[in-house]
């Protein structure tokens, strides 16, 4: 594979003090100039200039060169730049490669002369990369401009409207029957306390009605399959026993249904019927029949729902189907839960009655809420006189339950006690916190809104709550006096932690990387914040972390403009430095088809129907190297990382 | 029959009477041996948490070797002594102990790294013996009878340790009397502290705790109390006197009344230990002549 | 006493706890059974230790209050045992000879009704 020999430049870069400091550059250029047979070696102070590149550039014009090494900073910061100088000066990018006498030689020692003979012998082995390097292309990849939204939240439904306003078609999946996610149970939103379902309705219906949207709701991911621009989604949408294109959502069934369980949309506070609409402002605005309870379907008895329909619309052999997707981008906009109050023993394990949970509150407080927007308590109805408000309960708790702060708590707690105070005038409202966090727009005036309007704020994280004839109990403290503070409530609202409502299972179907509490990992935690490692998956809303809704709404629009960019362009490109397969030498042993992470080798059947060989599927291949080290043949090759090519190398860093 | 190493523990020996001989009368009837070690010392009624107390913890450690003639489980009775003497057990085999422990082994004569499991009788009851052969032995069911299982501090903190039950909610002495007939009482004290380590020091602040722990109980519709501990027994049980409030709640040591099912002798139950009588409560349930 | 600043060393090595770690939420006050007479409490001893007020808190009635009960320790979000740093702190005033009771001073009814365990308790806790 050895071609003719190569005219290669060194060009070692001083990298201001940060490699001349320590490494003497002279020298090294010396010893190159004579121990090597590089056609030049040059130095420069900042080979990443202006001035540099083109020093680069023109050298390699010049003195006719065919490779090129850059002896300077770690490849993760500029091999792209100078491939790109590489590139324009004529040569192929992959034949100018980085020896990285920085991160791994200056940046480690203050030894100057060891540093000194580390930087000569690792350009050295960089020379002999060069010399076996080949000319490679990037691979073309097409892109399916369509893109698959999962997670019709408020985040969800933000990025499915601007990628399809720009004239991209998208698909809206959600689980549940409607769209709306958590944002729909809420009262009023803070600090300005606009009602929450009345500006989030209207977005709804525009998602409904947008020509490039389709809605999937009651529908869940099944599995899915391909790579960036190229996914094959397979969605499951759950029998709904009524034919959506006949109901018309009147609401009749519902009327005439005898059976009742509990609302999970009120957050278990009342109850709704079998055959059920989400809530009245449902999107789209139909009914599901919840199969597992229905009188019908379990028993034989009944059909009420059907007798009373005017549209003939329930369907009672209706079954799961299976529809299969092909889009070119994900975006997962999962969301969040409540941290499960039977997790926090010393409250009471979820099991007494009084104390509620956010969003449970939120329920209370809504006008379509249990009590019609009365504030009453739901083990008997009655109109609390006090209610104390418990901060941080499993956030901010590394050793019980989160150790994350879940954000949004201090400022839904102030809200929801304003609430409060604005219903019931004589209401006490009591407010237990370690740190009240007012990072945000208007956030700090709202705290003290609430504390003008007679919140009183004790700070010290709460220990115990129980049950004592029909009051509860808080035992707190006040850190600021020391002391232990007893108070007597007649309801108490836990401001339970966020946590990520996508399970395990899901991330591992998309094949996507979670932190240790089940949120998604970005890309990076500052500069690519709505990417996920993943190509062609991008995050949005609470699935990456605990958010409000104006930060969910700006990342799910970040998150479009993602996937707009992708859809910029019918094709992608991918890198070319990826395995290779000599299918003289492959035996189709398969064992590389077991380390490979990316699913990228699959086993072919030559044309003569006999011997078995491993294909490389190129895209997918990221050019880790795990094929060519576990290949016992020598079979797998990596482009530019060859065996022999390696082996040269060490040789020549051996010397 | 089975046999366990078993550990009185001081206060079993003399204040404490009723707690040792109903364990061992009702041991023996559901056909478990209760071995007291052949010799044994105090376990010092309270773990030293001082990382470098080796003094305090030559005593707990002396127990456990001696417990290894007889088996490799200790049964314990006294909450202080499961507590200190399973703490004792797990730091000295905790890892990256071992220059501690060698420390320790200078002062011990034989050579021990932790193998004796220290349980508790209620452990004993419900893993080897089982709930059910329990009920199974029952001659007088206590039915009707309201009980408060007051588990304390000792049984259940920290649970990361003792591993004993729901430190927020333990249940096991409630399954057990369920399994007796009676009618557990649920209330949010159980594991809550009478303050019973601070009597010598600061009665009146005991007093105070444990006024709150039985009122607690009192207000859940207890008729009676049942312990582990002797000196929970003792705070809250002669300590009644000294509250604002009179509850007149008899407390029992839990083995009196699993005895009191079991049909052993009254001689053994030895309820004329008590401050507040239980006789008459007994005796309107029917359980007593 | 003689306090000098090696003292927040012997506090965390003695009691294996790390007083940085406290973020002075308050839990431990809020479940302690005694902080109704304590003083200070808790959270305000820990807070005295992070700020180098050693004597201040080694000479206070507050560590010798402590039940032993655990409670502050099993719930703290930031496994910061605050009966341990009381454990440590008062073994710290007794290494130095000073005794917290004398057998005098317990009264003689009680010595004959309370339990053994009751009196080796303290005696290990308050006795150099």
């Amino acid at each position: 594979m050895k071609s003719e020999k190569k005219r290669i430049g060194v060009f070692v870069c001083h990298c201001g003090i940060n490699i001349a400091g320590v490494v003497n550059v002279p020298e090294v250029v010396k010893r190159l100039k004579e121990t090597t047979d590089a056609a030049v070696v040059i130095d420069h102070q900042y080979c990443c200039s202006d001035p540099g590149q083109n020093l680069i550039k023109e050298t390699i014009q010049k003195e006719k060169l065919d490779g090129a090494v850059i002896a300077c900073c770690s490849p993760t910061l500029h091999e792209n730049t100078f491939r790109k100088t590489a590139a324009r000066a004529g040569i192929n990018p992959y034949n100018c490669e980085i020896a990285n006498i920085r991160e791994q030689c200056s940046w480690v020692t203050e030894d100057k002369e060891k540093a000194t003979d580390k930087a000569a012998k690792i350009i050295k082995t960089l020379i002999k990369k060069v010399q076996y390097d080949e000319p490679l292309t990037p691979i073309s990849i097409p892109v399916t401009r369509k893109a698959l939204v999962i997670g019709g939240g408020v985040a969800g439904i933000q990025a499915a409207l601007d990628i399809a306003n720009t004239g991209y078609p998208v698909i809206l999946l959600e689980k549940n029957p409607s769209i709306g996610g958590k944002m729909s149970m809420l009262s009023e939103t803070f600090p300005t306390l606009d009602c929450s379902q009345c500006i989030l309705t209207p977005k709804m219906v525009e998602a409904k009605q947008h020509p490039n949207i389709t809605l999937m709701t009651y529908s869940e991911i099944d599995s899915v399959s391909g790579y960036i621009g190229n996914f094959k989604v397979k969605v499951r949408q759950k029998a709904r026993y009524v034919d959506w294109d006949k109901c018309t959502g009147c609401d009749i069934c519902v009327g005439k249904c005898p059976k009742k369980v509990s609302d999970e949309f009120n957050c278990g506070l009342s109850e709704r019927k079998v055959v059920y609409k989400m809530f009245p402002q449902s999107v789209p605005n139909r009914v599901v029949i919840d199969a597992p309870n229905c009188l019908y379907i379990q028993k034989g008895a009944c059909r009420l729902c059907e007798k009373h329909c005017p549209f003939n619309a329930i369907k009672w052999n209706d079954k799961d189907e299976i529809k299969e997707l092909e889009v070119g981008a994900i975006v997962l906009a999962t969301g969040y839960e409540l941290l499960d109050k039977q997790r926090l023993g010393p409250y009471g394990f979820g099991k007494l009655k009084n104390v509620v949970d956010g969003l449970q509150f939120e329920r209370i407080l809504s006008a379509s809420g249990p009590f019609m927007g009365e504030v009453k308590r739901p083990s008997d109805g009655k109109v609390p006189e006090r209610i104390v408000f418990v901060q941080c309960a499993g956030s901010r708790d590394p050793e019980n339950a989160m150790a994350y702060c879940s954000k949004i708590c201090c400022m839904y707690t102030a809200k929801q006690a304003i609430l409060y105070k604005h219903r019931v005038h004589q209401g006490e409202a009591v407010v237990f916190y370690i740190d009240v966090r007012t990072g945000g727009k208007g956030f700090e005036e709202f705290y003290k809104r609430a504390t003008d309007e007679g919140i009183l704020y004790i700070r010290g994280k709460v220990s115990k709550i129980f049950e004592k004839g029909d009051k509860v109990i808080v035992w707190g403290a006040d850190t600021i006096t020391g002391k232990k503070v007893e108070v007597e409530a007649d309801l108490v609202v836990l401001a339970t932690a966020m946590v990520p409502a996508a399970e395990k299972s899901f991330a591992q179907l998309m094949k996507l990387t979670q932190d240790e509490y089940g949120w998604f990992t970005e890309a990076h935690p500052k500069l690519r914040p709505v990417e996920t490692l993943a190509g062609g998956f991008f995050l949005a809303g609470a699935s990456q972390g605990p958010k409000d809704i104006p930060e969910a709404v700006s990342q799910a629009s970040g998150a479009a403009s993602k996937v707009i960019i992708l859809f910029a362009s019918d094709t992608l490109e991918h890198a070319p430095v990826i395995a290779g397969v000599d299918e003289d030498l492959c035996s189709g042993c398969g064992v590389c088809i077991d380390v490979c992470p990316y699913k990228a080798r699959e086993i072919q059947v030559k044309e003569d129907g006999k011997k078995k060989t491993v294909k490389v599927i190129e895209v997918l291949c990221e050019g880790c190297g795990a094929c060519s080290a576990a290949c016992p043949v020598g079979a797998a090759q990596q482009k530019n990382f060859k065996d022999k090519q390696i082996e040269d190398m060490v040789k020549v860093g051996l010397e | 029959m089975t046999s366990f190493a078993y550990y009185p523990g001081c206060t079993l020996y003399t204040k404490s009477k009723n707690l040792d001989l109903c364990a061992r009368e009702t041991a023996q009837i559901l056909g478990v041996e209760l071995k007291e070690l052949e010799t044994w010392n105090c376990c010092g009624a309270i773990f030293s948490t001082v990382t470098d107390d080796i003094a305090n913890q030559v005593a707990p450690i002396r127990n456990l070797i001696e417990a290894q003639k007889i088996s490799n489980k200790l049964v314990t009775l006294c909450a202080a002594c499961y507590n200190v003497l399973k703490r004792s057990n797990l730091y000295l085999a905790k890892a990256g102990n071992e220059t501690y422990r060698k420390r320790l082994m200078n002062f011990l004569d034989t050579e021990y790294n932790g193998k004796t499991e220290v349980v508790h009788y209620l452990e004993t009851l419900k893993y080897d013996i089982g709930f059910d052969n329990v009920k199974a032995k029952v001659v007088k069911s206590l039915n009707g009878l309201k009980v408060a299982s007051y588990y304390g501090c000792l049984m259940v903190r920290p649970s990361e340790e003792l591993k004993f039950d729901d430190p927020d909610n333990p249940v096991m002495m409630d399954d057990l009397f369920a399994a007796l007939g009676a009618t557990p009482v649920d209330f949010p004290f159980k594991g809550e502290c009478c303050g019973g380590y601070i009597l010598v020091d600061k009665p009146e602040v005991a007093t105070k705790c444990a006024q709150t722990v039985i009122e607690n109980m009192a207000a859940s519709g207890a008729e009676c109390v049942a312990t582990t501990c002797p000196l929970c027994q003792y705070n809250i049980d002669n300590q009644q006197k000294m509250m604002s409030k009179q509850y007149n709640l008899p407390i029992f040591y839990f083995t009196q009344l699993l005895g009191l099912a079991l049909g052993i002798d009254e001689k053994i139950l030895n309820l004329n230990n008590h401050f507040i009588d239980p006789k008459p409560l007994l005796k309107q349930k029917g359980l007593l002549q | 006493m003689i306090i000098d600043e090696t003292i927040k060393k012997d506090i965390e090595e003695l009691s294996g706890q790390k007083l940085s770690d406290c973020y002075q939420c308050g839990e431990c006050t809020a479940g302690c059974p005694t902080a109704f007479a304590m003083e200070p409490v808790p959270s305000q001893s820990i807070r005295l230790l992070q700020l180098g007020k050693y004597s201040e808190l080694l000479e206070s009635a507050g560590i010798w209050l402590c039940a032993a009960c655990n409670v502050c320790g099993e719930r703290c979000p930031r496994g910061v045992d605050y009966g341990k740093i009381a454990d440590a702190c008062r073994t710290i005033v007794l290494r130095n000879k000073v005794t917290h009771i004398t057998l005098e001073k317990v009264d003689k009814k009680f010595i004959l009704d309370a339990p053994q365990q009751a009196f080796i308790a303290a005696f290990r806790k308050f006795t150099t």
